[in-house]
């Protein structure tokens, strides 16, 4: 029950702190934008040969896993847009935020912690600046930015693994391989992806940065805050992608109801 | 103008850190904070910044009621009230002239020059070191760097945090000297917490020792060598 209370108690307090970024960012909208490029740029290119890397083997295991399927049913004709339509929806944006999670999210939480318990963060109010202007606005916003950035890459490279090993291994032809695309990913799909990405980026946003900034207690807390925030972020990516499935899918389905 | 503590409480939780504690700065002088470990000393210098607010009684700082202020209100307390903290607290994406140009906004980069090289020479540097990133400094020079950065905006009160922790005897010495120098110099107020009793007895114009966060006793140097309390007589034979 106490771990029960001390996690609704932490999600929380996540809640409030990012309302309170998204308050401080209003509030200085322009003012950061350096700030903000820097670290999209120090995100992503921390992120991409890792994404690439993974994306790339994501849709390879993805068609292998397909293939197995639909060539049962003598349907391989289908591989490409359904291998690139499960890839934008679901594993796409899941396996991208579990690798932000687990680089960048583990990164800004053990280096805004150690701003925190060296009294960096308390020296940068003391001179007159706002701490979540300067250092949690730019990581919070590059982290959202990066990946939605990343989405396209790791997707692209999917895409390109994917139509490798299905060349490779079942000798489908690359241009009949994308034929099938279009039909299964439409802009709905399209969407799906992008409105997960950035609910699972702005996720991994919040919870390093929470963390991190709140981290105490020397190396040890900063170590535990490391931790902590690994677990948070896939629990909480977890739920959200269980959620926004079933939002997503209801929402389709008016979509479609209305639209005919 | 001075900093008074008035009745101040601070709890963390059943832990009292602060209980009843009154005392004042004196414009101009050198005040030691002195203490054992979790007494609450460097909770007393947090609440002057507003870093931490007390849960009862009142800090002022120039007439000002620091623990009324909000953070805008505040922002004008941390101008005249600098602190240098127990680590260096430099940032290390930033190299030595931005770190102490940091707290200086709104003048034209020429000044700004001038100012942040006028700081570390009070600190017994130069420009040699602008564009090195703190890493690559020594723990002494970046303990310097932190000075320089606190005295940039001009500050009327400094207040030290454990300044010499992890330092050698000799750069501990120097750290001493020039808080007494800057003080003399600056003709500015300044608090500083520490362990060291022989430091204190050397350059400060009072001390205040604090245990079981209340004010066990606070005088001249003269006046707590005197003093007859067990704590007190024990920090003095360390310092012998």
């Amino acid at each position: 029950m106490k771990v029960l209370a001390n996690f609704f108690h932490q999600i929380g307090g996540m809640f409030l702190f990012a309302r309170q970024v998204k308050r401080t960012w209003l509030c200085t909208l322009g003012s950061n934008t350096p700030l903000v490029i820097e670290q999209v740029g120090s995100v992503g290119l921390r992120s991409i040969s890792t994404v690439c890397f993974a994306g790339f083997f994501v849709g390879a295991i993805l068609v292998i896993q397909l293939q197995l399927m639909l060539a049962q049913y003598d349907a391989s004709a289908m591989l490409g847009g359904l291998n690139t339509s499960a890839c934008i929806r679901e594993v796409g944006p899941l396996i991208i935020s579990f690798l932000l999670a687990g680089k960048v999210g583990a990164y800004t939480t053990a280096e805004l912690g150690t701003m925190r318990v060296t009294e960096q963060i308390d020296a940068i109010r003391c001179l007159g600046t706002n701490p979540l202007q300067y250092l949690v606005v730019p990581r919070f916003v590059a982290i959202v930015v990066s990946s939605l950035l990343l989405l396209v890459f790791g997707l692209l490279i999917g895409l390109f693994g994917s139509m490798v090993v299905a060349s490779w291994l079942y000798n489908i032809n690359p241009l009949q391989y994308l034929q099938s695309v279009p039909r299964f990913c439409g802009g709905w799909t399209v969407f799906c992806g992008v409105a997960k990405s950035a609910v699972y980026g702005t996720i991994v946003a919040s919870v390093s940065t929470y963390k991190g900034y709140n981290a105490s207690g020397g190396a040890k807390g900063v170590g535990v805050a490391v931790t902590e925030c690994a677990v948070y972020t896939n629990l909480l990516i977890v739920f959200a992608n269980t959620f926004m499935s079933i939002l997503l899918d209801g929402m389709h389905e008016i979509f479609t109801m209305v639209v005919g | 103008m001075s900093i008074i503590f008035d009745n101040v409480y601070k709890a963390f939780g059943p832990k009292k850190i602060l209980d009843g504690v009154s005392f004042t700065v004196d414009t101009g002088e050198i005040m030691f904070i002195l203490g054992k470990s979790g007494m609450g000393k460097s909770v007393t210098l947090k609440n002057v910044v507003g870093l931490l607010k007390p849960d009862r009684g009142n800090v002022f700082v120039d007439k000002m009621t620091i623990n009324e202020l909000d953070e805008d209100g505040l922002e004008g307390a941390r101008k005249i009230c600098g602190m240098v903290f127990q680590h260096p607290a430099l940032l290390d994406s930033l190299n030595v002239y931005q770190n102490v140009a940091f707290g200086l906004r709104g003048i034209p980069e020429a000044r700004i020059r001038e100012r942040v090289l006028e700081c570390l020479k009070l600190v017994h540097l130069d420009e040699s070191i602008f564009k090195r990133k703190p890493p690559e400094i020594s723990y002494g020079m970046q303990k310097r760097v932190s000075l320089a950065r606190t005295l940039a905006p001009g500050p009327r009160y400094l207040l030290f945090d454990e300044p010499t922790t992890g330092l050698d005897p000799i750069t501990t010495n120097a750290v001493n000297e020039l808080i007494f120098e800057l003080s003399r110099k600056l003709k500015v107020t300044s608090v500083v917490v520490s362990h060291d009793m022989g430091c204190a007895l050397r350059i400060a114009d009072r001390i205040l020792v604090l245990d079981q966060g209340k004010v066990l006793a606070l005088g001249s140097v003269e006046e707590i060598k005197k003093s007859p309390a067990q704590l007190i007589r024990d920090f003095l034979m360390e310092a012998i």
